[in-house]
C-alpha cells in the first residue's frame, strides 16, 4: 500500500530531524527566546507544517504527472468514477503519507524538544487545511507538468523558500518595517502561522486570520483542480 | 437488444487541428466479433478514445447499449485494452488488477478473488507479485488484457492488441479473445493484419482519414468489389492511391 515508503516518509522524516537537532538542539542555547518559547521548541510547528505541505505537494504532483506520463491514467479516466470521485482519490491518498508524516514527526519532536501541543482543534484544522490545499496545488502542477523537472523546480524555487520566509526560524513579528509587512503577503506565512498556533497556543498573527488565509487558499487551489478534472483539460487530448 | 454500440456524427478535432474524426457514424450489434481496419492514422484510436471517455470529442453521439456513452453506466460496460502497454511501474500484476477492479467499484475481497482468478487465466501466476517493467512484452500484453476483462465487461475494445507480438503470442492472444466472444462477450478489434480480421471478425468497417469507407462481412466486401482477397479491397478502398511498402509487407 505505502509503495517507495523510504523516500516518501522516511526521508523527509529524518531531514526535519536534522534540522531540529542541528538548529534548535545545537544553535538552541545561543539564540534568544522568542516570543516567550526557547528556540528549539519554537521551530518545530514550521518544520513539521514544511514536512507535511511538501510531502502532500510533491506526492500529488508526481503520482499525477506519472500516470500521465506512462498512460495508466487513462484506466482511472476510463473507470464509471466522476471527476469528483477522481479527485478526492488523489486528495487522499497523497493526504495519507503527509499525515503518517505529521503524526510520527509529532511523536519524536515533542519529547525530544519539549514542545507543548497546545490547541489540539486548531492544529487539526491547520493541518486538514494545509495538507488539502498543497495536496491540490501538486494536482494542479502534475496535471500542468510538461516534464519531471517542472515540478521540483515549483518545489525547489516557490514553496521552499517561501516557506522558509514565512517564518520557519525566525519571527516575522521581528524583521522590522518594511520586511514584516512583505512577508505578510506570503501565503506560506499563514501556513507557518497556523501551524504555531495550533503547537505553542501562540503566533504573531490571530488564528482566525492565519486559518481564515490558508483556508481560502485551498478552497481556490482544490476548486482549480476540480476544473481540471471535470474539464479533462491537459488530462485527455 | 440495443446495439452494443452506437456511433452518430462523431468528429474529433486535435488541438493542434488535426480532423481525426469526421462525422462518423456506426453501428455494432450487441454479440458481434467486430473488426475496425485502417491504415496507420485512419482514426481507429481516436475513435476508441472517445468511445472510452479517454479524449475529449468534438461532436456526436455514443451510446452503449443504449445507455449515453458520457455516462457511468456505460463506462462500466466498456473494457479496454489500449495500443501501448500503459501500466504502473510500481504496481505488481496483482496489484494493477487489484486497484482495476477498485476503479469499478468492487469491493476488496471480490477484486482480489477476481485478480487471482484472471492471474490463472492469462497464465500469469509464477509473475504475480512482479512489477510491470519487469515482466516480457507478451506478458504485459496479457496482463493488459486480464485488467480489460477483469470487470466483466460486456463490450471489449482491443486497440492493436496483436500489432509487434510474435506469431505464438499472438495465437495466443486470439484463443482468448475467440473464448470470450463465444461466451457472448461484443469484441471491437483494430487491426492492420488482413488475415486476422478475415479469420476472427463476423463483420469488418473499414476506416480512413476519419470515415468509414466500407462496412460488410468480409465475404460481403471481396464480392461487392468484385475482388478475390481482403487485401485487394482494403487497397482499393482505404489504401488509396498511396499504397505504402510497409503495409504490403505487413500484409504478409
Ligand atoms: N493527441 C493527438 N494530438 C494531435 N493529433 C493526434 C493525436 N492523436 C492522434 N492524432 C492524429 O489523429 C489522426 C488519427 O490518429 P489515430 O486515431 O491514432 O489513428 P490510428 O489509430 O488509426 O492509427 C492521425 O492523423 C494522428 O496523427
Ligand atoms: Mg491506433
Amino acid at each position: 500500500m505505502l509503495k517507495l515508503w523510504k523516500q516518501t516518509i522516511l526521508a523527509p522524516v529524518i531531514s526535519s530531524l536534522l534540522f531540529m537537532i542541528v538548529f534548535g538542539l545545537s544553535l538552541g542555547d545561543s539564540i534568544a527566546e522568542i516570543g516567550g518559547f526557547e528556540y528549539r521548541i519554537f521551530i518545530v510547528p514550521g518544520l513539521i507544517a514544511m514536512a507535511m505541505a511538501q510531502s502532500a505537494y510533491s506526492n500529488n504532483s508526481s503520482t499525477i504527472f506519472q500516470a500521465r506520463n506512462d498512460r495508466y491514467l487513462d484506466d482511472i479516466i476510463a473507470a464509471p468514477m466522476s471527476a469528483r470521485q477522481v479527485h478526492l482519490g488523489y486528495l487522499a491518498g497523497g493526504a495519507m503519507r503527509s499525515l503518517i508524516i505529521g503524526i510520527v514527526l509529532t511523536a519524536l519532536a515533542l519529547p525530544l524538544t519539549g514542545a507543548p501541543l497546545e490547541r489540539p482543534l486548531e492544529l487539526l484544522l491547520a493541518v486538514l487545511l494545509t495538507i488539502t490545499g498543497f495536496g491540490a496545488l501538486g494536482i494542479i502542477v502534475g496535471i500542468y507538468a510538461q516534464s519531471w523537472d517542472n515540478q521540483s523546480f515549483i518545489n525547489n524555487i516557490v514553496i521552499l523558500p517561501l516557506i522558509f520566509l514565512g517564518g520557519v526560524f525566525y519571527s516575522v513579528g521581528r524583521l522590522g518595517s518594511p520586511w514584516e509587512q512583505i512577508s505578510h503577503l506570503n501565503p506560506l506565512f499563514y501556513v507557518v502561522e497556523a501551524m504555531r498556533y495550533g503547537f505553542l497556543g501562540a503566533a504573531d498573527v490571530s488564528p482566525w486570520l492565519s486559518l481564515g488565509v490558508v483556508g481560502a487558499i485551498t478552497i481556490a487551489l482544490v476548486a482549480w483542480a476540480q476544473l481540471l478534472f471535470s474539464t479533462g483539460h491537459r488530462l485527455k487530448p | 437488444m440495443p446495439p452494443a454500440l452506437s456511433i452518430k456524427g462523431l468528429s474529433k478535432r486535435y488541438g493542434d487541428g488535426t480532423l481525426a474524426l469526421e462525422d462518423l457514424d456506426l453501428e455494432i450489434p450487441a454479440g458481434s466479433f467486430f473488426g475496425l481496419l485502417g491504415p496507420n492514422g485512419a482514426g481507429k484510436t481516436t475513435l476508441i478514445g472517445a468511445v472510452c471517455n479517454l479524449i475529449r470529442v468534438t461532436g456526436g453521439e455514443i451510446s452503449v447499449f443504449g445507455q449515453p456513452g458520457t455516462g457511468m453506466a456505460a463506462r462500466r460496460m466498456i473494457g479496454i485494452a489500449e495500443q501501448e502497454p500503459n501500466l504502473d511501474k510500481f504496481l505488481t500484476v496483482y496489484e494493477t488488477l487489484l486497484y482495476h477492479g477498485g476503479y469499478y467499484g468492487m469491493r476488496g475481497a471480490e477484486a482480489a478473488e477476481r485478480a487471482e482468478q484472471m492471474i490463472d487465466a492469462f497464465d500469469l501466476r509464477a509473475k504475480r507479485d512482479v512489477e510491470a517493467p519487469k515482466l516480457s512484452g507478451g506478458m504485459r500484453r496479457r496482463l493488459l488484457l486480464a485488467r480489460a476483462l477483469l470487470h466483466r465487461p460486456r463490450l471489449v475494445i482491443l486497440d492493436e492488441p496483436t500489432a509487434g507480438v510474435d506469431l505464438e503470442l499472438r495465437h495466443e492472444l486470439w484463443r482468448y479473445i475467440r473464448g470470450l466472444h463465444e461466451q457472448g462477450t461484443t469484441i471491437l478489434l483494430t487491426t492492420h493484419y488482413l488475415e486476422e480480421a478475415e479469420a476472427l471478425c463476423d463483420e469488418i468497417a473499414l476506416i480512413s482519414r476519419g470515415r468509414i469507407v466500407a462496412r460488410d462481412t468480409a465475404e460481403g466486401l471481396k464480392r461487392s468489389h468484385g475482388v478475390d482477397t481482403l487485401e485487394e479491397v482494403y487497397l482499393r478502398t482505404v489504401a488509396g492511391g498511396r499504397i505504402a511498402m510497409d503495409q504490403l509487407e505487413e500484409v504478409e
